[in-house]
Formats: C-alpha cells, structure tokens, sequence
C-alpha cells in the first residue's frame, strides 16, 4: 500500500474515533453535571451568617460567598500538594473550589492561565473567545493541540481543561466580547483575567470590571516582553476597619488610549512563545492568591510587573494610586455605562484585515502580473525592481528571489531620495510589496506625493501582497 | 555645579526609536549652560525629555512625545516609581537617577 494512502485512511479513522470519543466525553460531562459533583458538591452547612465575614458578602454582591469548610477526601488528596501550603490550606482549597473565574482571551496568556486555574480546582471557569484555532498559535497557546485547527478556541480549550480536572466547570462563550454582551458574560463571576490582544478590550474589561466591583488581572506579552498588573482592587471589608483600601483601576494609569499607529500585534511583531506562557501563569498564580483572601499588600496590586525576556530582567514598579478623578472609578463617574471602545481607541478589537484602497488604480498590480514582468520580459526596460516594505525580520524570513528590502517603519526622508536616485539613473519599473497589500500602498501613496511626477507611472503596488502571490504564482511561499 | 549623570533606559519597545538601545548613561550640563534661556540650573523631566528629543530620537518624534510630555501607552518611571508619584514633568533629575520610558503592551 502508498504510504500516503495509508497515511489518509489513518488519519480518517483516527478522526472518526475521536468524534466518537468527543459525543461520549460530552455526554459523561453533561451526567456529571447533573449530579453536580463540581460546585455545590462543597457548599457546606457551615452556615456565615454568624461570621464576620458576612459583612464582606452583603456589602460587595459580586464577592465570592463562602460558606464551604468541609472538603470531601478525594478532594484533599487532589489538592493535597497545594492545601499543604500555609497560604493556601484546606479554607483556601475550599475558596477556590466555589471560586468563578472569567478569562477573556484563550490564546498565549488565557491558555497557560486557564490550565492552572483547572488543576488548582477553581469552581467554574469561564472562557471567552471568537477566534478559531491557527497553526500559527500553535507555539505559544499551549492548549490548542495539531487536530483543533479551525474549531474554536473555546471548545479546543475546554475540552483540555475538562481532561485535567472533570470536577470543575468549564462554561464557553464563543463570542467577541463588546459592551452589549459583556455584562451578561461576566455576570456571577468573581474574578476576570485579561488575557486579550487589543487595546479596546482592555479598557472595555476594565469599566467591566469596575461596574460589577471585581478586579482584574491584566496581562499582556508581545515580543520578548510582557507586563503585569491587578486593577480596580477592592480589600474585603471587615466589620471593625473604617478604611478600605482600593487600588488603581486601568484608567486611573492609562486615562488616554495610545495613538493606533503606536499598537502592535503578535502577528505583526511576533512573540517569542514562553513569554506569554510565563505572564498568563503569573496571572493564574495571583488569582489563585487573590482567590484565597491573600491581602493586597503581597498581590500586584497598584504595581507593575514588567518582564524583559530578551535580558532576563524583571521589574516591579509602584504604579499610581487610584486617580480621585477617574473617569470610571472615582466617587463621581463620568463613564457610568459600557461605550463603544473601538471608537474610543480609534482602533478594532479584532486582528486587523484592513483593506486600503488609497492609490489609483492604475498603480496597482496582481501577483500574476508581478510575475510576468519578472519572467516575461514584458517591458524594454528589464524586469522591475521589487522593494519588500515589511520589516526586516519578515523579509529574511521569505521573500521573493531577488527583491529588495526597505521596511515601511523606517521609510522616511532618506529612503524616499534613495528611490528617487533609482527613478532618475535607471529606468526600471519599481513595484512595492508587502504581506497583505496595506504598507506597500502607503510607501506608493508616499512617493507619488514626493517625487516628481514624470517618474509616477513607473511605481507599483502589489494588490493583496505575498498573501496573493502565494495563492496566484508561488504556492510554496509560506503563508503567514 | 558638575555634570548629572542618568541612567535612562528604554522598555516595551520604546527602544526602537532610540537605535534599539535599551540602556545608556547619559550626562546633563547644567541647565542653562544647555538652554541659554534658561535661568536655572536643574533639570526637570520636562526639559529632559527635550533633551532626549535634540540628542536621540531620529525621526517620527510623534511616536515618543505629545505636546510638551510624553505620548499616551508611554509610562515613565523615576527610580521604578510611576513619575506622577514625584511630581511627572516637574520631577528634578537628581544625580544618579534611573528614568525609565516603558511603552505598554497590548499582545497576548
């Protein structure tokens, strides 16, 4: 037999047994619930209303009500190595077992996140996320395995985290959060941990958060670096403190949005895989010590951690305290309802597949046709120049055999004379190319505005980029 | 009065305007000796960050300042504390301080 065919009929068993596998796993899940072994397994007859710590209940609605102190056997063998810990201890260990802990993005930071807090034996975990599964997750979002391309994040995810522990409760949102849906979503939840990609969910989370008086773990990572903090803290009140110390909540840091053109992305930028991978587990480790009632002084609260992976270093810097004049979280709010965040940040909350459309047609060109200049010898002048806009890490990547490179991010004055000089002493035509066909019409756009314009009809623009020359010419240049 | 020296270190990616340089020490002259206006001699952060602007930003200064301060998503740190709890652009550069520009990160 082929290998290859042997490979395919493989693969489609495999594939049938894990469908299989899949509904029974499912059904087991479902049963399970209905015996509800997960949470109310642990509410307790210990009853709170005698203690203290009642006060803390009624006057916050969102704070977690504990009334569990019994565990059940299997329970304290599970959890044994953590409930050792002084910090931690059998209350702890029952705190978190009736804990609700909401994660907003199950990618680089959501997935090492949401893994601790499963083996931890949080009560309920909550995941939000629209996306689906790409092989280029793959080397940081640890959760997503070669077979769940293309399902969605959130069941990709469930499904491990319901292998690591079938005593908690897994709950999937396969939504984009926004301010209509948000409040439903997060509604009973005890804790959120930001573990977004974009600018306008973090402030959307962050109002969230502030409204239903629960904090927020913020983490983020791009590149070799990633950043740490806990916002909108509220410590627990006790019944003899007249003062309760609350930490800063995102706005009260960052009260004004960074200008878009200075945001950028995993998928522009790249991001070494570990990075991610150590802030979201930082984040579970503090929502672990949050959860336990660890006090505020020992959390990252109203301080910044700030990892540098590329020098191993590590900073903890004091933030702010809260601003008196928040507009979100101050005594008198300006903010008083989830708004419209992507208009606020000027930017989308979605990976951006942003179709510019800013040169005349005339100065645009397939793929196809780039490639019948370069191989045709369509013009007298020889085959055109092809200057590659995208940034230098990308283009020793892959690139087109012979191409030029000249990143967009440094295309100012002295590169716009370099390719005046080229127009003037040879008379090639010069196409611009870039991974999706956005920067190399911003470079064009810049140097119709530039030069003189008897040189204009010899520039060019790749329609689409390396994305449409991968689909039209070459079908082994690697999208990405 | 003899020369300030700072160590002024970029983070978060604030360092590819400034020729991927994440750490420098750097020295001031006394105040007025750099601006010739200038009727004192300390530096606040708010001529500081001039000073970066003339001697170390190359171009696309829209990425780094805004107005007479720093752009929003950039977090300056005095001796690892958030500059408005000494005083942001009035903070006076004290020898041998640490200033940090921290851009923040959005990725995950």
């Amino acid at each position: 037999m082929d290998p290859n065919d042997e490979i395919a009929e493989l693969e489609y068993e495999i594939a049938l047994l894990r469908k299989k596998l899949h509904e029974k796993e499912s059904k087991l899940i479902q049963l399970k619930g209905q015996c509800q072994v997960a949470l109310d397994f642990f509410v307790d007859v210990e009853e709170p209303s005698t203690s203290g710590s009642s006060v803390s209940s009624s006057s916050q609605p969102q704070e977690v009500v504990r009334k569990v102190v019994k565990l059940p056997s299997w329970a304290i063998t599970r959890y044994s190595r953590q409930i050792i810990l002084p910090e931690i201890g059998v209350s702890g260990q029952a705190k978190l077992c009736v804990s609700k802990v909401l994660v907003v993005g199950v990618g680089g930071l959501g997935c090492p996140a949401a893994m601790y807090l499963a083996g931890a034996g949080v009560g309920q975990i909550g995941l939000v996320d629209y996306d689906t599964v790409d092989l280029t997750n793959l080397h940081r979002q640890v959760l997503h395995l070669e077979r769940d391309q293309d399902i969605s994040k959130v069941e990709s995810a469930a499904d491990k985290l319901r292998s690591i522990n079938s005593n908690i409760k897994v709950v999937t949102y396969n939504v984009q959060l926004n301010s209509k849906n948000a409040e439903e979503i997060a509604n009973g939840y005890h804790l959120v941990l930001d573990c977004t990609d974009n600018i306008p969910s973090r402030y959307l989370l962050n109002d969230l958060c502030v409204f239903l008086k629960i904090p927020l773990i913020s983490g983020s990572a791009l590149k070799m670096d990633g950043q740490l903090s806990i916002y909108g803290y509220k410590a627990p009140l006790t019944r003899d403190s007249t003062y309760q110390y609350r930490g800063p909540c995102y706005r009260c840091v960052f009260p004004k949005p960074p200008p878009p053109e200075t945001i950028g992305s995993c998928s522009a930028q790249g991001v070494a895989g570990p990075v991610p991978g150590i802030i979201g587990t930082l984040q579970a480790l503090e929502a672990i010590k949050y959860l336990t009632d660890i006090s505020n002084e020992k959390l990252l609260v109203g301080r910044l951690l700030i990892f540098d992976g590329e020098d191993m270093t590590v900073r903890i810097t004091s933030l702010r305290p809260r601003n008196s004049k928040c507009a979100v979280c101050s005594k008198k709010p300006t903010i008083r309802a989830l708004g419209d965040y992507e208009a606020f940040c000027k930017t989308s909350a979605r990976e951006q597949e942003l179709e510019l459309d800013i040169l005349p047609e005339k100065r645009r060109i397939t793929a196809t046709y780039l490639n019948r200049m370069l191989t045709d010898n369509l013009s007298k002048n020889g085959p055109p120049i092809v200057i590659d806009v995208r940034s230098e890490g990308e283009f020793r990547m892959c690139r087109i055999e012979g191409s030029l490179s000249s990143p967009k991010e440094k295309f100012g004055q002295v590169q716009m004379e370099k390719v005046s000089k080229l127009l003037k002493s040879r008379n090639n035509e010069i196409v611009f190319i870039c991974r999706r066909g956005n920067d190399s019409q911003i470079v064009v756009r810049q140097l119709l505005d530039g030069v003189d314009r008897m040189y204009h009809d010899r520039l060019y623009d790749v329609i689409g980029g390396l994305h449409q020359w991968a689909k039209q010419v070459d079908p082994d240049f690697p999208i990405y | 009065m003899c020369a300030l020296k700072i160590d002024l270190l970029f983070g978060g990616g604030a360092e590819l305007l400034f020729d991927k340089i994440k750490k420098r020490q750097v020295e001031l002259p006394p105040l007025n000796k750099y601006f010739s206006d200038a009727k004192k001699t300390e530096w606040t952060i708010r001529e500081f960050i001039v000073w970066i602007k003339d001697n170390l930003l190359r171009e696309r200064e829209e990425l780094f300042i805004q107005g007479d301060s720093v752009r929003p998503g950039i977090l300056v740190l005095v001796n690892d504390s958030d500059w408005e709890l000494c005083g942001e652009l009035d903070y006076q550069l004290q020898n041998n301080d640490c200033i940090m520009f921290i851009s923040t990160l959005h990725g995950g």
